[in-house]
C-alpha cells in the first residue's frame, strides 16, 4: 500500500508540479485548493471522507483497499508535488533557456532537461516521504483494511503480549523503512552527477 | 551578393518603464560576421535574445531566411533549430556529458538516429577540439572547455547563423584565449556569425562589420578599421579609447 501509493503519488505530484507552473494561474489555484486539503487535514479524516462519504453521496461501493490506495496516492502526491516543484525551480530558468535555443518544445525541455535534474535533487525529500507514509499505513485501521497494525491489534488482544507484540511490529517497520531508506540512498549515488553536491 | 541569413527590422523590446532594444535594424549575410559591442547594460544581450526568438520583441520584425519570426503561428522551436547560440553563462545541461550535450538537439530535434546523432556530435566536438572529453560532465571540465562545448552544441544542429552572447566574458583572462581560437577557427570556416564581444584583436582581425551600440540603440555602425582609427560619434569614440587601454594593460 505505501509502495503503490508513493509510486502513484510521484507520477500525480509530478503532473502537479508541472500544472503549477506551466499551467496558467486558474490551473495553478485549483492544484493549491487541492494540496491544501490534503496537507491540511488529518489523513484519518481524508480516509473517513473517502469510504463513508463520498459512496454516501455518489450511492456507489468503494470497497476498502481501493480507498485506502486512493487516499495515500492523493494525500502522497500532494507532498510530492511541493518537492518536486521545488526542485524543478532550483533547476534554474537558464536550463531551459538553454533547451529552447536548440529547438526542444517546452514539453521536450521539460521532459529531458528539467525533470531528470529535478528527480536527482527530490530524492532525499523521497525517503522521507516514504517514512512518513509507511508510518501512516497504521491509520488504515479505521477503514479496516488489514496493514501490519491491526494484524498487531488483533494478535495482542488474543495473546495478551501487548508489549512483545507491539515492539515487534515497531521493528518491522523500523526494519521496512530503514531498508527502503537505504535502497533510495544507493540510488541517490548511483545517478548523481559527478563533482555536484546537490542540496534540496 | 550573398544571401541574407537574419535580419531585423525596427525593433524593439521594452520591459515596462525600461527600453532595452531601441529601433535597431541590422542584417547579417550568409558568410558574414558582425560584432556588436557596447557599455553592459546597454541592451546587447536583450538584442541577441529577440534575434534568437528567446525573447520576443515588443515591436519589429525579425526575418530568417525570408520568413517573418514575428508573425503569429510561426513554429517558434523549428526557426530556433536553425539558429545556434552560444550564453554567456554557458548553459550546459548539467545531467549530461559533453557528448550527451551536444546529441540532445540532434536527437531530439533534428530526430537523427542514434549512431549518426552520435558521429555529428563527435565531430562538432572534434571541430573545437574538446572530442577527448567527450564523456566528461560539464562539472568536471574548466570553464573555457564548457564554452567551447557550448560552440559544439550550436554547431552541430548546422544552424544557419551562430550567435554568441559575450561568449567570454564570463571566463578567467587565461581562458577566453581558447575559446577566441575557437572563434577564429569557425571565422575560417566561413560560419556566418553576430558576436557580442569585447575581444578587440579578435573583432580588427575577423569582423566584417562592428557594431557600436549604448542605451538600447545602434550609435555608430562600420568596418573594424573606422572604429580603430576614428569613430564619428563621441560616446563609441570614448568607449573605444578604454578597451583599447584595457587591451593593451591584459
Amino acid at each position: 500500500m505505501t509502495f503503490f501509493g508513493v509510486i502513484l503519488g510521484l507520477g500525480l505530484g509530478t503532473l502537479l508540479a508541472i500544472g503549477d507552473l506551466y499551467g496558467g494561474r486558474v490551473l495553478s489555484i485549483i492544484i493549491k485548493f487541492y494540496v491544501e486539503f490534503f496537507r491540511g487535514s488529518p489523513l484519518i479524516i481524508q480516509l473517513f471522507i473517502f469510504y463513508y462519504s463520498i459512496p454516501n453521496l455518489l450511492g456507489i461501493l468503494i470497497d476498502n483497499h481501493t480507498v485506502g490506495l486512493i487516499v495515500f496516492t492523493l494525500n502522497s502526491a500532494a507532498y510530492q508535488k511541493g518537492y518536486i516543484k521545488g526542485a524543478m525551480e532550483s533547476v534554474f530558468e537558464d536550463q531551459m533557456t538553454a533547451a529552447l535555443s536548440l529547438g526542444l518544445s517546452k514539453a521536450q525541455s521539460i521532459r529531458h532537461v528539467v525533470l531528470p535534474q529535478a528527480m536527482r535533487v527530490v530524492i532525499p525529500a523521497w525517503s522521507n516521504e516514504f517514512a512518513s507514509m509507511a508510518k501512516s499505513t497504521a491509520a488504515l485501521l479505521v477503514i479496516a483494511v488489514p496493514e501490519l497494525t491491526s494484524n498487531l491489534k488483533a494478535i495482542a488482544s488474543w495473546t495478551w503480549r501487548v508489549l512483545e507484540t507491539y515492539s515487534f511490529g515497531a521493528l518491522i517497520y523500523l526494519i521496512w523503512i530503514s531498508v527502503v531508506m537505504k535502497i533510495l540512498d544507493i540510488i541517490y549515488n548511483k545517478v548523481k552527477i559527478p563533482e555536484i553536491e546537490i542540496t534540496a | 551578393m550573398a544571401d541574407t541569413v537574419l535580419e531585423c527590422r525596427n525593433l524593439w523590446k521594452i520591459y515596462g518603464k525600461i527600453t532595452a532594444v531601441k529601433d535597431v535594424s541590422l542584417e547579417v549575410k550568409e558568410g558574414d560576421i558582425k560584432l556588436v559591442f557596447g557599455p553592459s547594460g546597454s541592451g546587447k544581450s536583450t538584442l541577441a535574445r529577440c534575434l534568437a526568438m528567446l525573447t520576443t520583441p515588443t515591436k519589429g520584425e525579425v526575418i530568417l531566411t525570408g520568413e517573418n519570426l514575428t508573425r503569429s503561428g510561426v513554429d517558434l522551436n523549428k526557426a530556433r533549430a536553425r539558429i545556434g547560440f552560444v550564453f554567456q553563462h554557458i548553459w550546459l545541461f548539467h545531467h549530461l556529458t559533453a557528448l550527451g550535450n551536444v546529441e540532445l538537439g540532434l536527437r531530439q530535434v533534428l530526430k537523427l538516429p542514434k549512431e549518426e546523432a552520435r558521429e555529428r556530435a563527435l565531430q562538432a566536438l572534434r571541430e573545437v577540439k574538446m572530442e577527448g572529453w567527450a564523456e566528461h560532465y560539464p562539472a568536471q571540465m574548466s570553464g573555457g572547455q564548457q564554452q567551447r562545448v557550448g560552440i559544439a552544441r550550436a554547431l552541430a544542429m548546422n544552424p544557419e547563423i551562430i550567435i554568441l552572447d559575450e561568449p567570454t566574458s564570463s571566463l578567467d583572462p587565461e581562458l577566453t584565449g581558447e575559446v577566441v581560437d575557437t572563434l577564429r577557427d569557425l571565422a575560417q570556416k566561413g560560419t556566418t556569425m553576430l558576436v557580442i564581444s569585447h575581444e578587440m584583436t579578435f573583432a580588427r582581425e575577423v569582423a566584417d562589420e562592428m557594431i557600436f551600440i549604448d542605451e538600447g540603440a545602434i550609435i555608430e555602425r562600420g568596418p573594424p578599421e573606422l572604429f580603430f582609427t576614428n569613430p564619428t560619434s563621441e560616446r563609441a569614440r570614448r568607449f573605444m579609447a578604454r578597451l583599447i587601454k584595457r587591451t593593451r594593460r591584459e
